[in-house]
């Protein structure tokens, strides 16, 4: 399963990807079962370079029955900072969000690794 | 402190209106992110992982009460309400919106900053001794010498893209607290024996892939042929530099290449092309110098009978005087550490209302002058000693009063993966774990000065090789792992840390950190500090205890 983060351009938020739009929370992002429908939506995103930077898709992986970013390094995007819990997306608290702290994968962000090679 | 004048602060309010106009072309899309990624950078923004980054430029670690209180307001209204001081004594906002930056620009440069060299190919931010002025050491006041640098390299047309970024330090003590000997070129102040003012010249210093030691290239260089040396320096850089690769384009790959020697001579040779007419006029320089005229000074004698008398009655006090003051050159004054290492804390971390209890401080007591050190805290330079209890007491009404500067848990760390877009680990996670663990002060003292430095990523913000004890953020198939490396120095005795061993998963470190102090106080010999002890034994019996389970 695949999601498709970017930061938007005019104040760099996390955003994600949804039905043709970008939201703030991960909760809502749109999932990607098939690598050919993610790809569609990053093409789009790739042709918003009024609204985004730097598109890329992120792997997922299961946690406590939601879904979670696989990399540590997309949580961390996706909830805030670990040092100061009040600041980011984290501090709205709720079951999506601890799923992703309490999730556990481990994988280097293959999007945002090809991403810099580019 | 150096006063803009009308042709700076046009310059500046140029500069700030430029970029508003470069901000809207961005977002009206007439430009693209690679067309305007170089132009924000230029300008001290960055994106990074939650928001964009603005790096301020604090002029040699030295502002006034109201630049600090600025600081403190952009925090506010711009920030969550702080902001972050680093290494290079400059400070960074890492929630900033790409809109609100042009209105922040015009509010530094209403203060006479902005934050232009923080990033980008060119000369940096100088970094310069916190206790310029104020400590006895000095042979002379590094900052006159900072500021004509500034002035000369602020824009310099032909070191505004050179091959990769470049860091000058300078220091006039013997006790180094700039780091020197691992900048691109780090000056410290000596005087010939005929009296005569200069440099010794250390060209080729620095951290990141490939850590070095610079070497010196210029036993003694007069000082006023200052200018026209940086600029055969530069040029032989300019001219030879790798281009072709980002990780081999710092002067320091070049110096190692060629070697000292043939280094130096390129720099002789091309030195006599540029002749005196690349200095700067004596005449600028005591203009500059008279910038900083020493402020008055009461004449006191050096023995205060109330700061004895709190001392004596108030042994959290006297702890904090044992650890967070240095001598003053004028007796009845005192240099004052503060420290944003707060147990727990992020290092290098100031609320805005902390930033403005420094600035009202620097004003009631300490002359209106502040200071940031390359190792994340804050310094009132010049403090009366009969005033030191009611600065203690302020401070610690706003958490400011931790008394660990120079100790184990006054850690330098970098950002790390919790905000910055190159980090492959966490790193402030890792001093708040290492500070929690040795939070009793009397063990603390006990193990004395151990500087413990942490880098999220090999680029070494962090400054990890040249900690007594330095962390190495790695990304090991998507986990944080921490490299651990023993006895590098980033003062007068540099040197580069040995790897321990293989690195530790995040939960191990702290509890290892306790077995290397562990090692230390068993094998200590007389007044050594841990840096000493590594020295004599070497890595083994530390290595040894660390990674005893393991074998």
């Amino acid at each position: 399963m695949k999601a498709l983060t970017a930061n938007r351009l005019d104040d760099g938020e996390v955003v994600f990807w949804k039905a043709g739009r970008w939201v703030e929370r991960f909760a809502e992002a749109e999932l990607f079962a098939g690598a050919e429908t993610g790809e569609v939506a990053e093409a789009h995103a790739k042709n918003q370079p009024t609204v985004v930077v730097d598109a890329y898709l992120i792997d997922l992986v299961e946690s406590e029955g939601l879904w979670a970013p696989l990399s540590y390094r997309e949580r961390i995007r996706a909830l805030g900072p670990t040092n100061h819990l009040g600041h980011g997306k984290q501090a709205e608290g709720g079951a999506a969000i601890q799923a992703l702290q309490h999730a556990s994968g481990a994988a280097r962000s293959t999007g945002r690794v090809n991403l810099i090679k580019r | 402190m150096y006063q803009y004048d009308t042709l700076d602060k046009e310059f500046l309010a140029d500069r700030a209106a430029e970029f508003r106009e470069q901000v809207g072309r961005r977002l009206a899309g007439e430009i693209t992110e690679d067309q305007f990624k170089p132009i924000r950078l230029m300008n001290g923004l960055y994106l990074q992982l939650h928001a964009y980054m603005l790096r301020v430029a604090i002029p040699y670690g030295s502002l006034n009460p109201t630049q600090m209180r600025a600081l403190a307001e952009i925090g506010r209204k711009y920030d969550k309400g702080y902001g972050h001081f680093t290494t290079r004594q400059n400070l960074q906002f890492h929630w900033i919106k790409l809109a609100d930056t042009p209105a922040i620009l015009d509010e530094l440069a209403a203060v006479d900053m902005h934050a232009i060299q923080t990033s980008g190919n060119c000369i940096r931010n100088v970094t310069a001794d916190p206790y310029a002025g104020a400590t006895a050491e000095e042979i002379d006041d590094p900052r006159v010498w900072s500021e004509a640098i500034r002035q000369w390299s602020s824009l310099h047309p032909e070191f505004s893209f050179l091959p990769r970024k470049f860091k000058i330090a300078i220091t006039a003590s013997a006790k180094d607290r700039t780091a020197a000997k691992v900048h691109d070129i780090g000056l410290m102040v000596r005087r010939a024996r005929d009296g005569t003012l200069g440099f010794e010249v250390i060209v080729g210093g620095g951290l990141g892939r490939t850590p070095y030691v610079g070497p010196t290239i210029r036993e003694f260089l007069p000082a006023n042929r200052l200018f026209s040396y940086l600029e055969a320096v530069l040029r032989v850089y300019n001219r030879h530099g790798r281009r072709d690769n980002s990780y081999k384009a710092r002067i320091k790959i070049l110096v190692a290449a060629l070697g000292a020697e043939e280094f130096a001579r390129q720099v002789e040779v091309e030195w006599e092309k540029v002749g005196a007419a690349g200095d700067l006029p004596d005449t600028e320089i005591a203009r500059i110098r008279g910038a900083f005229a020493p402020t008055s000074f009461d004449t006191l004698v050096n023995r205060s009978e109330a700061f004895e008398e709190a001392k004596a009655a108030d042994p959290i006090f006297a702890r904090w005087a044992r650890n967070n003051l240095r001598p003053h050159k004028r007796p009845g004054y005192s240099i004052v550490e503060i420290s944003l290492k707060g147990i727990g804390d992020t290092p290098g971390d100031a609320s805005s209302d902390q930033m403005d209890l420094v600035a009202d401080l620097a004003e009631r007591y300490g002359q209106d002058d502040i200071r940031v050190t390359h190792e994340q805290n804050l310094v009132l330079p010049h403090v009366k000693l009969d005033d030191l209890a009611v600065v203690h007491a302020e401070l610690q009404r706003a958490g400011l009063a931790t008394p660990n500067v120079n100790l184990i848990s006054d850690i330098i760390a970098c950002p790390g993966l919790d905000y910055c877009a190159l980090a492959n680990a966490r790193a402030i996670p890792i001093a708040q774990d290492i500070a929690r663990k040795f939070e009793n002060q009397d063990r603390a003292e006990l193990i004395g000065e151990l500087k413990i430095k942490i880098s999220g990523c090999i680029n070494a913000c962090g400054h990890h090789h040249i900690g007594h004890i330095g962390i190495l953020g790695v990304d090991k198939k998507g986990e944080e792992f921490y490299q651990l490396t023993l006895g590098g120095s980033g003062a007068e005795d540099a040197a580069v840390g040995s790897m321990l061993g293989p690195a530790l998963p995040a939960n191990r470190v702290a509890e290892a950190i306790d077995v290397l102090v562990d090692v230390y106080l068993r094998e200590r010999q007389g007044e050594e500090r841990f840096l000493d002890t590594v020295r004599r034994t070497g890595v083994a019996p530390f290595k040894e205890a660390v990674y005893a389970d393991a074998n």
